[in-house]
């Protein structure tokens, strides 16, 4: 599955009563935004290596949190990343993401089910983990 | 693998993974593919000449065969010289039959020689197998910790050119907690609406003055019973 695929597939597909609303991202890296209806909120990023498709979310930024609290947020979340659904928590550079990996030979039907968990799965963290903001 | 991790963990913690500043730089890069390159070589090389040292053994065995046939076809044309006096030729017969045995014994050490270099030689190749998985999975972390910086400085610096600035989690949270409140008051709303064409609201209405269609029609009913009792 490539980007102009999906990009393709994702446009004029409904998944669980969602829509998909597709914008690459320009660069040298192939990134579409994938903005999930009904989770405008928190679009999910998608790119494809030759290993697997990554999609991510943002959550949070390291100074936007409560420093004293930052301890407890990460074994919540550790203890979060296992029961997630589809989608592990992380964090890269400064930011705490919420992501999953599938593989490269993933059908369009994998990878709608991918996004939408993943776009509702920010959702609920960050309004779980809302307590921890500075 | 481990000495892998704790580069790019060592890397991180420094805060040195920003754009530019790749954790495993391109040459580092570069060298894991070398090492992957040369290990592909090395194993294909060792496939080569085990294949080739398998080739000869086989031929070795063959060869050996051949010496031990011979050698007892000979013992028996042997003993048929003897049994017919032939002592001479009984003799040449037996000098041939030693060097058919001369033969087979040099062959079976040969093959024994090469037998152990096939041993080594598997050896080799399982290891080189081994190492190659493990330069696959370290260039494959390397590369994909290089992308995703890649990918999210990317989206950084789109998201920051459209906007003024990122948005911050608690906007985010605002955002959410918006378009919850929307979908809860449209939901009320067709809730309501939906009353209102059933006419249930008009009922329940009533039934809030004291006005209850059901509970009327029971006592009357019942009012009618208390009048004719004998019937």
């Amino acid at each position: 599955m490539d980007i102009q695929t999906l990009t393709l597939a994702l446009g004029d597909s409904t998944h669980a009563g969602r829509r998909f609303d597709v914008m690459p991202i320009t660069g040298d890296e192939p990134v579409l935004q994938v903005t999930v209806s009904g989770a405008e909120e928190t679009p999910v990023y998608l790119t494809v290596t030759d290993t697997q498709i990554l999609c991510l979310a943002y959550l949070f930024d390291e100074q936007e949190l409560n420093p004293e609290r930052l301890n407890e947020l990460h074994e919540n979340m550790l203890r979060l990343s296992v029961p997630m659904p589809l989608s592990s928590l992380g964090k890269t550079g400064d930011h705490y993401v919420v992501y999953g990996a599938l593989s490269p030979t993933s059908g369009a039907a994998e990878i709608m089910q991918e996004l939408v968990t993943l776009a509702e799965n920010a959702i609920d963290l960050l309004q779980t983990f809302e307590d921890y903001l500075a | 693998m481990r000495s892998i991790l704790n580069k790019l963990l060592t890397a991180m913690r420094g805060g040195v993974n920003e754009l530019g500043e790749a954790v495993v730089d391109g040459q580092g890069n570069r060298i894991l593919e070398q090492e992957l390159r040369d290990s592909e070589q090395e194993l294909k090389q060792a496939k080569q000449e085990l294949a080739a040292l398998m080739a000869e053994s086989a031929s070795l065995a063959r060869q050996i065969r051949s010496e031990q046939d011979n050698a007892s076809k000979r013992e028996q044309d042997a003993r048929k010289a003897i049994a017919a006096g032939q002592e001479d030729l009984a003799r040449e017969v037996a000098e041939r039959i030693v060097g058919h045995e001369r033969r087979a014994v040099e062959l079976t050490q040969t093959r024994e020689l090469l037998q152990q270099r096939i041993a080594g030689l598997k050896e080799r190749v399982q290891r080189a197998e081994k190492q190659l998985a493990d330069y696959r999975r370290e260039l494959q972390v390397v590369k994909t910790n290089e992308r995703v910086l890649r990918t999210t400085a990317q989206i950084d610096t789109n998201i920051n050119s459209q906007k003024s600035s990122l948005n911050t989690a608690k906007e985010t949270l605002e955002r959410i907690r918006e378009r919850q409140a929307r979908e809860e008051d449209r939901q009320t709303a067709s809730a309501t609406l939906e009353k209102e064409l059933t006419g249930a609201d008009l009922d329940e209405k009533l039934k809030a003055a004291g006005i209850d269609g059901e509970q009327d029609a029971i006592d009357n009913v019942l009012a009618r019973l208390k009048d004719n009792p004998a019937q």
